[in-house]
């Protein structure tokens, strides 16, 4: 019975892993579609986050080096989005896929051009000991929920606390209210003294930096391996994209959210184990093919995609001037 | 100014000043007239070259000479070649199906409509057709090819409308539900290429890269030692053919004033929602037929089988800002890009054929700038004075 008991820990456990980078990619995301640009790069924008993190994290030997330059490389590849949609007027959806190809080309540009000298994750031990779990006291002693859900690594409780503290930011303060002003109507906004270009880059950079942070992640949770076939971000970044709808433009639901899928993720990888712990219960997952697991989330996004928009949802908070681009002389 | 000032006041003055004096201030964007076509054209080569000079410094920084490394590139293989006719032909391969998804996807971006699911269409196109090509053996290979297009553009197609129709229906996410195709489409050909049992079917699971059993491949047309498919020839039809719609037909004209205006299609007395299922309907069943022609040639599937033409099928319609002979010919040299690319990663190991998205990447980029400075210019706000100056000199030269 314990063992069993184990089992929906580890669970538990591993959603919870499985979820956090795509709350760091949902998060950044609304970010970005706050201050009312729709970044179809997020895909990319994690990839090269998690690349140029990794190299640093592992030369560095330190997660704080890792993270900051996974942030750094993530803002600065959301300049590049902000400059091309903001400053130069080019199409969002256009500019956020080239971010996309371009990115996910440089991650294996150069994952390849390092070959033999790729740095292996259990080497550069101090980070790896960074990334170790932390338990949060007591809580951490409740059976079964207490190991699962309060027991994780440091990036795991960063990444809460930021889906709360960027709620609180968009709904409480007048700064986050500021930018919701230029993602609903930009040029109300303007009006009203807001300098809504300014806004726009530091959230589309803040938001990429966030992504970048999430790629990181995701790329630690895969123990560090390159292959040569397979991106770490593997579509979770055009998942991210689709959470956002499903958390209604709050990063305090996106957690809800990313759980939800983290779900689906997790059970890709453990149907197997939930099937021989639980034969009578859980044995007929057994029969499905694990590729169909794999799908999952995506066919999961797609429903619920085509669910919101036949209800109909009138408590919507997608920014009203999201993929739009605000070209001051038109006022 | 009186030395009283009150703090406040000098706060303002102050705000006033800097923002008089900030760049950004002084500056603002003016649209600039049409274009005239060869402008447009030489913004987009200088783009592309810039985005070769950066993809040259990267070379230099991992010590390859950039001139032997794009020299070997755009050559694609030809010199030195035994057998450059097999280069070509295989050039032909890959050209064709990217030019077909372009054009498949130049046709509903020109309607605004976000058909990002270019992977997925093109893989239910080469799973269904490969179905026909395993069921009914020893056809006819005209017979098979037309059997095989006619399937996989009739699947590809009805994914496509059933989107179509939901975006019309219920304004669904195009973008998103397209994309979430492209994942399941994978995974479906994951599953019946990764799983042996009785109904994998179109794969022999024996062999080491596993061939459609007994399989009439595509019939081509001989040209001294040439082999010129004739997938090739329906593709330049096709091209035309669509080339013809857009320009001269009624239907294609829809197509154009739905892209610029939703509102003025309706107020029109278009029906808008129609045009929009059979648009999307004739995007995908034609990347459908990509995925059959793909198939057909290389008679066998697996999941790399698109060559991401899904996503450079992006990148080369809106390089050809969606104009049709434009995209005959940016196809032509993004084909030759990643052919180059690959041909030429025998010779440099260190430089897989990543590199092709990445210059892609890169010359989009410097596309969509030089796009900027091709329709705009950057003009100095002027004061009450210089604008007056100004209108006093407009003046004289009327006069004048």
């Amino acid at each position: 019975m314990s063992s069993s008991m184990d089992v929906i820990t580890q669970f538990l456990f591993h959603l919870v892993v499985y979820s956090i980078p795509l709350l760091y990619g949902t998060c950044g995301e609304i970010v970005v579609e706050r201050s009312g640009s729709l970044d179809l790069g997020v895909e990319g924008t994690m990839a090269i986050g998690a690349i140029f993190g990794y190299l640093a994290g592992c030369s560095a030997n330190s997660l704080f080096v890792g993270v900051l330059v996974a942030y750094i490389a993530g803002t600065l590849v959301g300049e590049v989005f902000a400059l091309f949609t903001v400053t130069f007027q080019a199409n969002q959806n256009v500019t956020g896929l080239t971010i996309t190809t371009f990115g996910v080309a440089l991650y294996f540009f150069m994952g390849n051009a390092m070959g033999e000298k790729w740095p292996v994750l259990t080497k550069a031990d101090r980070m790896v000991k960074a990334l170790d779990t932390i338990d949060i006291p007591l809580l951490s002693d409740i059976p079964v929920v207490g190991k699962a859900f309060f027991s994780h690594n440091i990036l795991v409780y960063i990444g809460v606390l930021m889906a709360i503290l960027l709620w609180f930011y968009f709904e409480k303060t007048r700064a986050g209210m500021r930018v919701r002003a230029v993602g609903e109507n930009p040029a109300a906004a303007d009006s009203l003294g807001i300098n809504v270009a300014a806004k726009k880059y530091q959230h589309i950079m803040l938001g990429s930096g966030i992504m970048g942070i999430g790629g990181l992640y995701m790329g630690l949770n895969l123990g560090g391996t390159f292959e040569g076939s397979n991106c770490w971000i593997n579509g979770y970044g055009w998942i991210a994209i689709a959470l956002v709808i499903f958390a209604n433009w709050s990063t305090a639901r996106a957690i809800l959210g990313t759980f939800v899928f983290g779900f689906f993720r997790t059970l890709a990888v453990y149907y197997g184990t939930l099937a021989k712990t639980f034969p009578k219960v859980l044995g007929w997952l057994d029969n499905i093919p694990s590729q169909f697991f794999s799908a999952l989330p995506f066919i999961v996004t797609l429903v619920i995609l085509i669910m919101d928009s036949v209800r109909k949802n009138k408590h919507s908070n997608e920014p009203a001037a999201i993929g739009v681009n605000y070209y001051r002389e038109d006022r | 100014m009186s030395q009283q000032e009150p703090l406040e006041v000098k706060g303002l003055r102050k705000q006033i000043n800097r923002g008089k004096n900030s760049l950004a201030k002084q500056f603002h964007l003016v649209r600039k007239s049409r274009m005239k076509l060869w402008q447009n054209a030489l913004y987009i080569l200088i783009g592309v070259v810039v985005a070769l000079a950066i993809g040259a410094a990267i070379l230099t920084s991992l010590d390859i000479s950039a001139i032997d490394y794009y020299s070997d590139m755009f050559t694609i293989g030809l010199v030195g070649n035994a057998y450059p006719e097999r280069a070509i032909e295989n050039f032909l391969v890959s050209y064709v199906p990217l030019l077909i998804t372009s054009l498949a996807l130049a046709l509903s971006f020109k309607m605004r409509f976000w058909n990002i699911g270019g992977e997925g269409q093109f893989l239910i196109g080469a799973l269904t057709s490969a179905v026909i090509a395993i069921k009914f053996p020893g056809l006819n290979p005209y017979l098979m090819l037309l059997l095989m297009s006619v399937v996989a553009m009739l699947c590809s197609g009805v994914t496509g409308l059933a989107i179509a129709r939901l975006k019309t229906k219920y304004n669904t996410n195009e973008t998103l539900a397209t994309l979430m195709i492209n994942y399941i489409a994978l995974y479906v050909v994951t599953f019946f290429g990764e799983t042996k049992a009785d109904w994998n079917f179109f794969l022999r699971t024996d062999s080491e890269r596993p061939k459609f059993t007994s399989f009439t491949k595509m019939p081509f047309v001989e040209i001294g030692d040439f082999h010129l498919q004739i997938s090739v020839l329906v593709t330049l039809l096709i091209a035309t053919g669509i080339w013809f719609y857009l320009r001269y037909t009624k239907q294609g004209y829809e197509i154009s004033v739905i892209g610029d205006s939703r509102r003025t299609a309706t107020y029109a007395g278009m029906n808008v929602k129609r045009i929009t299922l059979r648009t999307m309907f004739t995007s995908a069943a034609l990347i459908g037929l990509a995925g059959a022609f793909t198939a057909s040639s290389s008679g066998c599937i697996s999941t790399n089988i698109t060559n991401n033409v899904g996503w450079t099928g992006i990148i080369v319609a809106w390089l050809s800002k969606l104009s049709i002979p434009g995209i005959v010919l940016s196809s032509f040299l993004i084909t030759i890009l990643q052919f180059g690319c690959r041909s030429a990663s025998s010779l440099y190991p260190s430089i897989d054929s990543h590199f092709a998205d990445l210059l892609q990447g890169l010359i989009l980029f410097a596309v969509l700038a030089a796009d900027f400075f091709a329709n705009y210019k950057v003009v100095r706000i002027m004061s009450a004075g210089e604008k007056q100056e100004e209108q006093h000199e407009d003046k004289k030269e009327v006069e004048s």
